[in-house]
């Protein structure tokens, strides 16, 4: 083997790794960068539905005996009434405005939900392996864990479904309608405030799944929420805030310079090159890579 | 200069309370007095010494928040920064913190400017996703870099005993004294900034940008300075923390729940008002510490989260203007954030 090889080869192993997990942060992103562009709610709590959906899988394969994947579905429901309950007590009055009463209600309203799951399942770390858990896949030189894999088709596979939601429904075209234009909206006859909640619903449900896909081989435990949220942010704002299909695409960016940070520098500094990037975005690149909207 | 619905002569540098001047001479008797008060002991000053400081650091984030209208979620950066470099400077070259701590105040008007500079001309939600990445980055190196900060264990002061000039004390009687100045400090630079043409020109930034720049405020540069004051104070208030408790890791420094005590004093109080901090810092203290109490009662861990996270959500919905809005009919129809 040539040398240009040997040190090539662990770094594609990185990228083609880092796509596999950062699809699974675009799935991460995708709810909270709905919820923003429909609503301009940035939902700090969205990482303790994703934290509440891993419980979910863990009770589904402890308590029940079934395969965490199987439990997809009542995540999903489970997830996007709370998130409608979520909706109706607390965010329904900052609709329209990312305000600083805002954010601080969404990290207030995440402590809590934070510390019912420790009050709930104590603190330790648990897991739920799938029936993929284990099992890894070789091509070529390079190989993967087949659980992930499985994580990276949902997370597409779910993504796809919101972008053609949005693009092709008439519930699609209503949450467009409101996002741009709420008082136009209800002129022609919208009911703006059912349209956001089921908005928000279907962005929490997807942090749902996304916790439940997660938990079959990450382990979880009550603070995960506020772990996963900083990634989850970074990937809406590289994508762009408000754009599904590119929180998607930002989630596998930076799941890539993770992992190639990781391998080329340090796995205990594999975030850092990603908040300095957060701030270039910002000061240069505001509107993310595939954001449309600018304001 | 009335931008929005803020007409001149509502807000708060107009006597927020009748006879505010006694109420201070008798709340600063009152902290000053407390060691020769019969029941008092170290336990009873510490927790006072605590308030103190959150009131203090309280009082910073109300410059860049409550006065600028800025959302800044991770002033526990630059409470970091303050801690670790008097901390780090003290352990290892043996400069008194009287030194230390201006070292922190230029590391953080520098980590300031920086974020300033790349966040502040865009829309305030940036702004606090940056001062989160900021806090998270500074986290992760802090436990990276052992050698120098102690990693996840921390860094503890070397006590040498007894000392003015290496601010250290075996009780903790000197440092309300020290806290008490700090919070006698920060409210004149409060009233001093509410007095200023910088405190009118940041509150018209914060109750309508677009109105201020049509008036001639340079909005990015008054943002700008409001976040390197608070930067500044925070840092200071910082350097006491540490002499304080004579250690910090990197949760307590850069963490959320530190974040969030950080913002609470201002909150309860009442965000932009100069008795704002220091009333809700009160409150804060007192309640944490019952529950810390009372969970230890109960033997369930983490109580006190439960209250800071319910306490933001009740005041955020239900009391947006915090107790001095409770108390101030002239408040109403001011900004609410």
């Amino acid at each position: 083997m040539s040398s240009i090889e040997t040190t090539m080869l662990p770094v594609l192993q990185a990228v083609l790794s880092g796509i596999l997990v950062g699809g699974v942060y675009g799935l991460l992103s995708i709810g909270l960068s709905l919820a923003f562009g429909v609503m301009r709610i940035v939902n700090f709590a969205h990482g303790d539905l994703v934290m509440y959906g891993m419980y979910v899988g863990v009770v589904a394969s402890t308590l029940l005996g079934i395969d965490p994947l199987l439990a997809l579905p009542a995540s999903f429901v489970l997830m996007a009434i709370l998130g409608a309950l979520q909706y109706r007590i607390v965010f329904r009055r900052f609709v329209g405005h990312t305000t600083l009463n805002q954010l601080l209600a969404a990290i207030g309203l995440g402590l809590a939900l934070q510390m019912a799951a420790q009050l709930v399942f104590g603190v330790d770390a648990r897991s739920a392996p799938s029936m993929f858990a284990g099992s890894y896949d070789l091509v070529g030189p390079f190989f993967f864990a087949r659980a992930q894999i499985v994580a990276f088709l949902v997370a597409g596979v779910a993504t796809i479904a919101v972008e053609l939601l949005l693009r092709k429904t008439q519930w699609g075209k209503a949450v467009r309608a409101v996002a741009d234009n709420i008082e136009a909206a209800e002129i022609v006859g919208l009911r703006s405030q059912r349209i956001n909640l089921t908005a928000f619903a279907l962005s929490c449900g997807l942090a749902g799944i996304a916790g439940t896909i997660m938990v079959t081989y990450y382990p979880t435990d009550p603070t995960k929420g506020f772990t996963l949220m900083p990634i989850a942010i970074i990937a809406t704002t590289i994508g762009g805030l408000g754009s599904v299909g590119g929180a998607f695409l930002g989630g596998i960016f930076c799941g890539v310079i993770q992992q190639t940070t990781a391998m080329l520098w340090n796995s205990a500094l594999q975030d850092v090159p990603l908040y300095f990037l957060l701030l270039v975005f910002i000061a240069y690149r505001p509107t993310g890579l595939f954001g449309q909207r600018s304001e | 200069m009335t931008a929005g619905a803020t007409p001149e002569g509502t807000t708060e540098r107009q006597a927020p309370l009748r006879g505010s001047f006694l109420y201070g001479v008798v709340a600063v008797a009152l902290a000053a007095g407390l060691p020769f008060l019969p029941f008092a002991n170290d336990y009873i000053i510490a927790v006072a010494v605590r308030m103190l400081i959150f009131i203090a650091l309280g009082q910073a984030w109300n410059i860049v928040a409550g006065i600028g209208g800025l959302l800044s979620l991770g002033h526990g950066v630059f409470l970091g920064l303050g801690c670790y470099a008097a901390g780090i400077l003290f352990n290892e070259y043996a400069v008194p913190p009287w030194l230390g701590i201006w070292a922190g105040g230029v590391l953080s008007v520098a980590v300031a400017l920086v974020m300033g500079a790349m966040t502040l001309r865009m829309r305030g939600v940036f702004f606090a996703l940056a001062t989160i990445a900021v806090s998270l980055a500074l986290d992760q190196l802090a436990r990276h870099y052992v050698d120098l900060t102690g990693g996840d264990n921390g860094l503890a002061l070397r006590f040498l005993g007894n000392s003015l000039w290496f601010m250290q004390s075996r009780t903790p009687t000197p440092f309300l004294y020290a806290g008490l100045t700090f919070v006698i400090a920060y409210y004149w630079i409060t009233q001093w900034v509410l007095r200023t043409r910088l405190g009118s020109e940041m509150k018209a930034v914060r109750d309508d940008e677009a109105a201020a720049a049509a008036a001639g405020v340079a909005v990015f540069r008054t943002k700008l300075l409001g976040l390197l004051l608070s930067a500044v104070m925070t840092s200071f208030a910082g350097t006491l923390y540490m002499q304080s408790y004579q250690a910090i890791d990197p949760e307590t420094a850069f963490g959320l729940s530190q974040a969030i005590q950080l913002q609470l004093p201002a909150l309860i109080g009442g965000l932009g008002t100069s008795w704002g901090p220091i009333i809700g810092g009160t409150i804060m203290i007192l309640l944490s510490e019952s529950t810390n109490w009372g969970s230890t009662k109960l033997g369930i861990a983490g109580v006190d989260i439960l209250v800071y996270g319910l306490l933001l959500l009740a005041v955020v919905m239900y009391a947006p203007k915090g107790i001095m809005g409770l108390f101030d009919r002239r408040t109403r129809g001011a900004w609410r954030p």
